[in-house]
């Protein structure tokens, strides 16, 4: 009666829909393995990974002081840029501004990192670190937008909403894409929305940004008065009346559905809450994520729930780090603010890295780190220790998922200032993140408004040269 | 080939290459030696080294090759890559001049500057190359068959068809199409509504409410003929009519209170376009002139009528609501992103048309070309939609004094003139005093040489002086447009600013205003010309489109689908003939939105049953003939305010704003600290501040429309977060105990509470074996309570109370 599409768009819409969307399907079709209530039935090109963490630094961390060693700034600092600063700039900025921190070279692969990142850096050898991305807009909200859905113009579907319409969701009981504690500043919602694309692939927040991370909850998933028993009796006479409704109207595709959602919203009520409860991991794993550091606690959380997800089958999880001011936006404060920020994600994020490995997750989980876009290597603000939004050239990294590990991928200038050799645009970013999902970039389209939309609008190539 | 050649002359985008190959030194003048040998010296190395491994023999990125001069005259996806001549116009010097950044070619390596000047020297000089002369430059990909367009169905002139003669003749018109087409798909409709069922969905309709169960038995005691029609004329005259139907339009306005996008600011006079939207539909004001308002409003003569200034001002905050990228550190870019915002909303919400395909390159599929685009967007380039665009820029605001600001406004005045007359006349006295000057040194500033005394009073007089200019009173803005710097715009290709066309005269899309338009004159934007064009009785579309949205808003779904799409892309009508009557009929009783409520609402197609028929559903499952009424859920607000309405806390207060946000002030700021607060507001939800990107979680739940791009046809889904609200949500448990505290309070026993329960809820009695089902549950519900107490008691007919509104029909009309 209905196509799958169809039924998808009538039958659905944020958090819980894809789940009801596959029961629906479930009813209506013979076979239906797990993975296959998204738009297509097999994958276009043979998946490496199955899901993907973003580690979203909010704020734009500087790569010159991370993961991408400039000697020459190093040589340079309070000297002049030798060539031109971009057309467009956030604000202007002065002298060349050397790094405060030391880089060391780590593991097999010897590739350097600052000592910001101490313990990532010790998992450097399963890192693939692109040193050569690039975006278009050097304003938060811009920036934002573009890397969360391909445009800083126009209200588009965000990247998890994109994958989740492409392979739908493993598990029935749970949202398939999940932000934790995102920040509602620079698009807000729209970094997580389904845009044009059926409200079903819209990301689910638990908490925001100002929240710690242990008020992250699912609104709405718990009733704060009635006992189980209660509610279910409730339920059950609820869903008496929703029956003789439907006696009298008929069979309608969207009153059945209506039925199961209160099934379905019963069940949710205990599955989301098991997934969050981290109590139920061992000490061990909780230290391994610095839950019990208060500096590293919150974020740490992040991560812990980011791999219970990502195991329980949940598609896109998102977790944000965001203080309450500034985030990864030195402008002024550069050493303090970035040691900080560092401090706070550097432990997690090696914790959730070797717990998905040492759990076989790594492999199909694509792993992806980085901010909005990077700084400049020349300085801002009073005392020599602020840098300004650059997106012209900055780092982002990639871990498991079918990527190659323990490389280097790209460069900027001697400086980090512009990426120039073996540029990647946030565009050809997510054909890649397509791609090790088995999603073809240029076939994953939703007509709208009159035409066919892709996350890559009519740019992106994938880079073949990073994958594994 | 005439045909071709007169295009040219009158539209030179179109013969943009046909010209660039004029200038490239063909037919028959090939390049002198010279420059030739500028060329090979130059230029072929330069491409050699530099461009041919991805745009030569081996690889031809994005289809363009530079390996031959034909490679280059034709160029590749993006156009041409030079305009030989023209270096400005040439999309090969904005490559390597890293203008645009998306467009930096060689990607890794940029030209030195003396290259960059060779290639601007050799396309100066018309592009000499050995092939000048021989290479034929294919004719533009992108020319639009206006002919061919004009074909298409919704570009045709409405035809007011001959209603069908139907063997058993129907009083509405509306019936006589429809039935036509039952009997031609031999489908038998399904019988009246009963009277009950016809008043709530008709109460629902029309004010978005439920009927109360005072409304319910006085429609049932009439027996007349046009009960019905009363019924509708009352609701018609409700004041809540203007707050249902005015939000539909706000769905199409794409309304907000904040900008949302990348700087989430407040709209902090946006409710007053809210409010002269429900007034616009509440006074039935005809839909032509609805539409003039909002374009250009501001442009329309008053008089000495101040009321009616201001309304119109505050219509063209209609061009001012949309999104905008505030923190664009490109301010020529943000412009053109506000205009080109401006030209999807008014395209697809007025014409059903979807202009802004047309940005970047002619519309794929409908016959609107680039320069048409650029043409319409002259209009609004010379529209002044911002105060200014320094970050975090600001949008415009007509003042809009009330009179007794503009007394106050004035008294101001009279007062500030009067202190500077007092001013003057003191000094011109102590002048007149003053002795002739003594001695040599005699001071510069006459006023030193005033009496002391005089010069403190002066000083204090001049001090209360720039106190009152400071303390001006404060007059009303609202959001709105003004006429700005009026000139035509350059074609942008690929969409950039950064690369310019022919620059296109200010007029109105070819497929529908014909090749022949008077020219917009040079001191006016062209905005009002242009919406008079829209609402010219003969313009097929605005009428269509219109009667189409009022139709989708009645039945669930429109007689085109895509309410928002008339072009080749979108769904063609499913009754033409009646969408065509309809319009006609629109415009023939002055574009009245009332009279068509009338007309629809009287029809047998409105008033049906919404049963099931297995016949029926086998031949046309979709209803497309409409056979029976389809049950509809409600929407988002309608499903808030009934909840209200049946728990008595409903406050029916009209218009005004509940924004706690000053205007300009961040909704969110860094901090993301979320102060937003719904949960106590007990008015009716269209008052519930919008907030883009932090929409009321409730109303997303229930299918919202997104507030940042338009939306005519709003999706219904079926989720478990929907569930979830009703059964756990703070907001209804709050609502259902009031429900339950007011039975309680209000009904003596308990099949009497249980009676009026469904009364409210559903607009009918409970059957005797509902009210024992009800009654059971009651009991259980209490068994499982720890204490049996008043509160418990409570608390059984609160889930009671829950259980009824959560289910389906409570959520449904039929």
């Amino acid at each position: 009666m209905f196509s799958r599409r169809q039924l998808l768009q009538r039958c659905s819409a944020g958090f819980g829909s894809l789940a009801l969307a596959s029961m629906l399907a479930d009813e209506t079709r013979a076979a239906n393995s797990p993975n296959k209530t998204g738009e297509f039935d097999s994958p276009h090109i043979p998946a490496k990974a199955k899901r993907v963490i973003f580690l979203f630094m909010k704020g734009g961390p500087s790569h010159m002081d991370t993961f991408d060693y400039k000697p020459q700034l190093q040589k340079d600092d309070k000297k002049p840029l030798p060539f031109e600063k971009p057309r467009v700039q956030f604000a202007p900025t002065g002298e060349l501004l050397a790094s405060p921190w030391k880089f060391k070279q780590y593991g097999e692969s010897g590739i350097r990192v600052s000592e910001l990142f101490p313990h990532v850096a010790e998992c450097v050898d399963d890192l693939c670190i692109i040193n050569s991305l690039h975006g278009t807009n050097p304003a938060h909200g811009g920036a934002s937008l573009k890397l969360h859905t391909g445009s800083d113009t126009f209200v588009r579907p965000s990247m998890g909403a994109w994958v989740n319409y492409g392979l739908g969701t493993e598990n029935a009981n749970l949202p398939g894409f999940i932000t934790i504690c995102p920040t509602l500043a620079h698009g807000g919602t729209k970094n997580w929305s389904s845009a044009f694309l059926p409200a079903a692939y819209s990301g689910t927040p638990l908490g925001n940004a100002s929240l710690s991370s242990e008020e992250a909850r699912v609104k709405y998933i718990q009733n704060a008065r009635l006992s189980r028993d209660a509610q279910r009796l409730q339920l059950d006479f609820t869903q008496t009346l929703n029956r003789d409704f439907q006696e009298q109207t008929g069979p309608d595709a969207a009153l059945d559905a209506r039925i199961k959602s209160f099934e379905l919203a019963f069940r949710m009520q205990t599955e989301m809450p098991a997934a969050l409860d981290l109590a139920a991991e061992t000490q061990a794993t909780q230290e391994l994520y610095g839950l019990n550091d208060e500096r590293t606690a919150d974020f740490g959380r992040q991560c812990l729930m980011a791999r219970r997800f990502a195991e329980r089958g949940v598609r896109f999880v998102q977790i944000t780090h965001s203080n309450t001011e500034v985030q990864w936006d030195q402008h002024g404060n550069l050493r303090k603010g970035h040691e900080q920020n560092a401090g706070e994600v550097d432990k997690p994020i090696a914790g959730l890295l070797r717990d998905l490995k040492a759990r076989g997750l790594l492999e199909d989980t694509l792993v992806l780190w980085g901010g909005e876009f990077g700084r400049t290597p020349t300085c801002q603000g009073k005392g020599h220790d602020g840098r300004d939004h650059n997106p012209e050239g900055f780092t982002m990294w990639l871990a498991g998922g079918g990527v190659k590990t323990g490389i280097q991928y790209g460069a900027t200038d001697a400086y980090g200032y512009y990426a120039t050799e073996n540029k990647v645009h946030i565009h050809d970013l997510h054909a890649t993140m397509l791609h090790l999902l088995g999603l073809d970039h240029l076939r994953l389209t939703y007509r709208h408004a009159g035409r066919d939309f892709r996350l890559t609008d009519v740019a992106g190539h994938v880079v073949h040269d990073i994958i594994a | 080939m005439r045909k071709i050649i007169t295009a040219l002359v009158v539209l030179p985008l179109i013969g943009r290459l046909a010209l660039a190959a004029e200038d490239a030194k063909q037919p028959g003048t090939p390049a002198t030696n010279e420059e030739i040998r500028f060329f090979e010296t130059k230029i072929r190395p330069l491409l050699a080294n530099h461009c041919n491994d991805c745009h030569g023999e081996d690889l031809q990125e994005s289809d363009l090759r530079l390996d031959s001069l034909a490679g280059i005259l034709n160029g590749g996806k993006a156009g041409p890559a030079i305009v030989p001549g023209k270096p400005k116009r040439s999309l090969l010097l904005t490559a390597v001049g890293y203008q645009d950044n998306d467009l930096k070619m060689p990607p890794d390596d940029k030209l030195s500057d003396r290259q960059v000047q060779d290639l601007t020297r050799w396309i100066e000089m018309g592009a000499p190359h050995p092939d000048s002369g021989k290479v034929k430059v294919a004719r533009p990909q992108n020319q639009v068959d206006l002919e061919a367009g004009r074909k298409h169905w919704a570009f045709q002139p409405l035809n007011k068809s001959a209603v069908p003669k139907l063997a058993t003749p129907t009083e509405n018109p509306i019936d006589a199409f429809i039935g036509e087409r039952l009997e031609q798909q031999g489908l038998r409709p399904l019988g009246a509504a009963d009277k009950r069922t016809l008043i709530r969905r008709a109460t629902f309709d029309l004010i978005g409410l439920p009927p109360t169960p005072a409304e319910i038995d006085a429609f049932l005691a009439d027996d007349s003929e046009d009960a019905f029609a009363r019924v509708v004329d009352r609701l018609l005259s409700s004041p809540h009519y203007g707050e249902r139907w005015g939000r539909h339009w706000l769905d199409v306005a794409r309304y907000a209170d904040s900008n949302g996008l990348d700087e989430n600011v407040a709209h902090g006079n946006a409710w007053r376009y809210r409010d002269y939207v429900v007034n616009a539909f509440n006074n039935d004001k005809p839909y032509d002139e609805f539409v003039v308002e909002q374009l250009a409003g501001d442009l329309l003569d008053s008089g000495d009528d101040w009321k009616l200034r201001n309304e119109r001002l505050t219509a063209t905050g209609y061009l001012v609501l949309g999104p905008k990228v505030l923190a664009e550190v490109d301010k020529a870019k943000m412009k053109m992103d506000i205009v080109d915002e401006q030209l999807d909303t008014v395209g697809r919400s007025l014409m059903g048309l979807t202009l802004g395909c047309a940005r970047c390159h002619t519309h794929k599929f409908d016959p609107i070309g680039h320069d048409d685009y650029y043409a319409l967007a002259g209009i609004f380039k010379s529209t002044r939609t911002m105060e200014t665009f320094k970050t975090v820029a600001k949008w415009y605001e007509n003042s809009i004094p009330t009179s007794e600001e503009l007394a106050r406004k004035e008294q101001h005045q009279q007062s500030i003139d009067q202190k500077k007359h007092t001013i003057e006349t003191l000094v011109a006295t102590a002048k007149s005093e003053l002795k002739p000057p003594m001695g040599e040194t005699v001071p510069q500033d006459v006023e030193k040489r005033f009496p002391e005394e005089t010069q403190a009073k002066l000083k204090k007089l001049r001090e209360e002086l720039k106190q009152l200019e400071t303390n001006a009173p404060q007059v009303s803005t609202a959001m709105g447009v003004t006429d700005g710097e009026i000139a035509d715009t350059s074609i942008h290709l690929r969409g950039s600013h950064l690369t310019l066309g022919e620059v296109v005269p200010r007029r109105f899309p070819r497929v529908l205003a014909g090749d022949d338009q008077p020219p917009i004159s040079s001191d006016q934007s062209g905005r009002l010309a242009f919406a008079q064009w829209l609402t010219n009785d003969s313009n097929p579309l605005t009428a269509r489109v219109m009667v189409n949205r009022i139709w989708r808003w009645h039945f669930g779904k429109g007689l085109v689908e895509t309410v928002d799409n008339f072009g080749l892309q979108g769904k063609p009508p499913t009754h033409p003939e009646l969408l065509d009557w309809l319009a006609v009929r629109f415009v023939e009783s002055g574009w009245s939105i009332k009279a068509m409520h009338r007309l629809i609402m009287a029809s047998e197609a409105y008033q049906r049953q919404s049963g099931f028929d297995a016949q029926n559903t086998e031949i046309d499952v979709a209803n497309n003939s409409y056979w029976r009424f389809d049950v509809q859920r409600l929407n988002a607000e309608a499903i808030r305010d009934a909840l209200l309405a049946v728990s008595g806390t409903l406050d029916p207060t009209l218009g005004g704003s509940l924004l706690q946000l000053k205007n300009h002030e961040f909704v969110f700021n860094h901090t993301s600290q979320d102060k937003s607060e719904y949960l106590s507001i007990r008015r009716r939800s269209i008052y519930v501040p919008v907030i883009r990107n932090h929409l009321y979680d409730m109303f997303q739940l229930f299918d919202y429309t997104d507030a940042s791009v338009l939306n005519g046809d709003r999706e219904t889904s079926t989720i478990a977060p929907q569930a979830l609200f009703l059964m756990n949500s703070e907001l209804v448990d709050q609502l259902t105990t009031a429900m339950a505290e007011r039975l309680l309070e209000q009904e003596p026993t308990e099949t009497d509470r249980i009676t009026q329960l469904f009364a409210l809820a559903y607009g009918r009695p409970a059957t005797s074996e509902e009210i024992t089902r009800a009654s059971q549950f009651l009991t259980r519900f209490q068994a499982l309570m720890p204490e049996q107490t008043d509160a418990s008691k409570t608390q059984a007919w609160q889930a009671l109370c829950q259980a009824i509104v959560s289910s389906s029909e409570f959520i449904h009309v039929r």
